[in-house]
């Protein structure tokens, strides 16, 4: 299985209106893959689909067919593709009646990822260093999240998201919240995690995508405008509409 | 105050007299509830909750005494039971509608709740004491007694159909839609993103509904403690079921007492009697600070847990 995830011909409406049209795209294992558009041009769908999110969203119709890890997720249960999916979500999302600690622990438990208090401890550190929190909450992990900063949050939300171990990690703009150092660094983690995982990144940084991307996809209005190794979208891009996205005109 | 725009300022004088009047209302009942109590607390003292005794007099009103201590438990008892009861089927309800429910049929259903949440108690009441209260005694009643005799609350052998325990249980059917929609509403409030999340880590259902339902814990308990304050206070339907006697036992299976259903029993017969109308009086003012203190809590907790949504 060369691709994780394979898009054929992949349209959603929510209320009637055309979010995606027929979107064309298969992401390489082991790989970031980044994708880049202009707000409202429908990335947070696309990732939303890619692990059946979209179903919570009433009125929402899905066309086409994705098939993540060789399965279509359709005919799969919805909870067995998330098990091996994490997703870090655009606005930091940790749950409010649990501790920093649970937060982090609680998809390992449900999920078997850690089958004893010892196993769960080291999940929980292992993924709050990933994410490059360990440090600043190692002496408070009982106390709840609303006690952390909007970064901190987006932080928690991706040990959060590791502490599952995914195949598949699906990141919304993770870094939106958090300041240059700790970009750098979570970056840094994304490229490690690169040989467990696949990681599909939304992010509205070109310089972020230059950085550590090997693919990027280009969406604009709905439509995936083009596809490709990262250098190529970067430096010679087919359409003139991601060239103007880039140069920051739309 | 004078921020505010002229004709928004006659507008808020033209409320003013409405206000005026709600409010002057509650005060004079509770004046008057609290002038007419008066005289039998500070006759019988702490006596007239803490004893129970019903001795009313019609030729020697020296003789009359009044503790309505079996009322009380009465009270708390069947309330208890009752929301031990009500409770599951609540949240079971909940999670049905919202979880199962096609959205279609869940306006319908959730419709169906609050039109049995509005329906006039005294059909419950009617309905509980023919129809529900003799099948009760003979199908559950006595199989329970027949079976776990251990267990003091289900000890004595059911004589009559009226007694706490189809109290309780139809305080449970008149509560529930009631405990539901608080806690249906908690539930629907939780915000998209947290359902993601619960998802987004790959939870079943079964799963997802417990991280759910404990997230809205606060008002779950403002459920049951607001459903507590109702059930207390509810007077036909009991009164109509529950037998009316002063006892003070444990099995649930005898006759029993509450509050309001003392107060609905007696207050014909009170004029006879030189104290018995205060006594009911006194019984009110008890009743309403139950009440009170249950609704205030649970208000309380419901509004704070609300607040605490809006934060995070
Ligand atoms: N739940 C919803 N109901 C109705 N419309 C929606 C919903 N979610 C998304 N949309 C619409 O779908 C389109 C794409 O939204 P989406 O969130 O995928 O954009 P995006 O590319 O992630 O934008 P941004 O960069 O601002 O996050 C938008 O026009 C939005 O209005
Ligand atoms: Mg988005």
């Amino acid at each position: 299985m060369k691709y994780i995830v394979d898009i054929k011909c992949l349209s959603v409406y929510i209320k009637g209106k055309k979010i995606l049209e027929c979107i064309d795209l298969k992401i390489p294992r082991n790989s970031i893959f980044t994708i880049m558009g202009p707000s409202g041009s429908g990335k947070s769908t696309l990732l939303r689909v890619i692990n059946r999110l979209i179903d919570l969203i009433p009125y929402a119709k899905v066309e086409g067919k994705v098939y993540v890890f060789g399965m279509n997720i359709y005919n799969v249960d919805p909870y067995i593709l998330r098990k091996q999916i994490g997703m870090v979500f655009q606005t930091p999302n940790p749950f409010p009646h649990l501790s920093i600690y649970d937060n982090v622990a609680l998809g390992a438990k449900l999920n078997g990822v850690a089958r004893n208090k010892d196993e769960l401890d080291k999940i929980v550190e292992w993924a709050l260093r990933k994410a490059m929190l360990w440090d600043e909450v190692k002496d408070r992990l009982r106390e709840p999240p609303s006690k952390l900063s909007g970064g901190q949050r987006q932080r928690l939300c991706l040990a959060r998201a590791l502490a599952i171990k995914p195949k598949l990690l699906l990141l919304d703009e993770p870094t939106a919240n958090i300041d240059p150092v700790n970009t750098r660094k979570i970056e840094e983690t994304l490229t490690s995690l690169k040989n467990e995982m696949t990681i599909v990144m939304v992010t509205h940084s070109p310089h972020q995508a230059a950085r550590i991307s090997d693919y990027i996809a280009f969406l604009y209005m709905g439509k995936l405008i083009e596809w490709g190794p990262s250098s190529q979208i970067l430096i010679r891009p087919r359409s003139k509409l991601t060239e103007k996205f880039l140069r920051g005109e739309i | 105050m004078t921020s505010i725009p002229r004709s928004d300022k006659l507008f808020f004088y033209a409320l003013l007299p409405f206000a005026g009047i709600v409010l002057s209302i509650f005060i004079l009942l509770l004046k008057i509830l609290v002038e007419n109590s008066l005289p039998i607390f500070i006759r019988e003292g702490l006596g007239f909750i803490t004893s129970n005794i019903w001795r009313p007099s019609e030729t020697n009103s020296r003789i009359e005494y009044y503790g309505i201590l079996s009322p009380i438990v009465g009270t708390f008892y069947t309330s208890l039971i009752a929301l031990i009861l009500a409770l599951p089927a609540s949240i079971a309800l909940t999670v049905f509608v919202n979880e199962y429910v096609p959205h279609r049929f869940k306006i319908l259903i959730v419709n169906l709740i609050e039109v049995m949440a509005g329906l006039p108690t005294v059909l419950y009441g009617l309905w509980g004491a023919f129809i529900f209260a003799p099948l009760l005694k003979d199908y559950v009643m006595v199989p329970l007694n027949n079976y776990f005799w251990f267990i003091p609350i289900f000890s004595c052998k059911p004589t009559t159909p009226s007694t706490m325990f189809t109290a309780s249980v139809i305080l449970a059917i008149m509560v529930t839609p009631f405990i539901t929609s608080v806690i249906r509403e908690a539930y629907e409030a939780i915000p998209l993103s947290y359902r993601e999340a619960a998802l987004g880590i790959g939870t079943t259902k079964y799963e997802y509904v417990k991280i759910m339902l404990t997230m809205i814990k606060p008002a779950i308990l403002a459920a049951v403690l607001l459903g507590f304050g109702r059930v207390a206070g509810e007077t036909i339907a009991v009164s109509m079921t529950i037998g009316n006697s002063f006892s003070l036992s444990m099995c649930l299976f005898e006759p029993g007492y509450t509050i309001s259903s003392l107060i609905a029993n007696q207050f014909g017969n009170a004029g006879f009697y030189h104290y018995m109308t205060y006594a009911l009086y006194g019984a009110g003012f008890i009743l309403l600070i139950i009440g009170l203190t249950l609704n205030s809590i649970g208000l309380y907790i419901l509004v704070r847990w609300r607040k605490s949504l809006e934060e995070t």
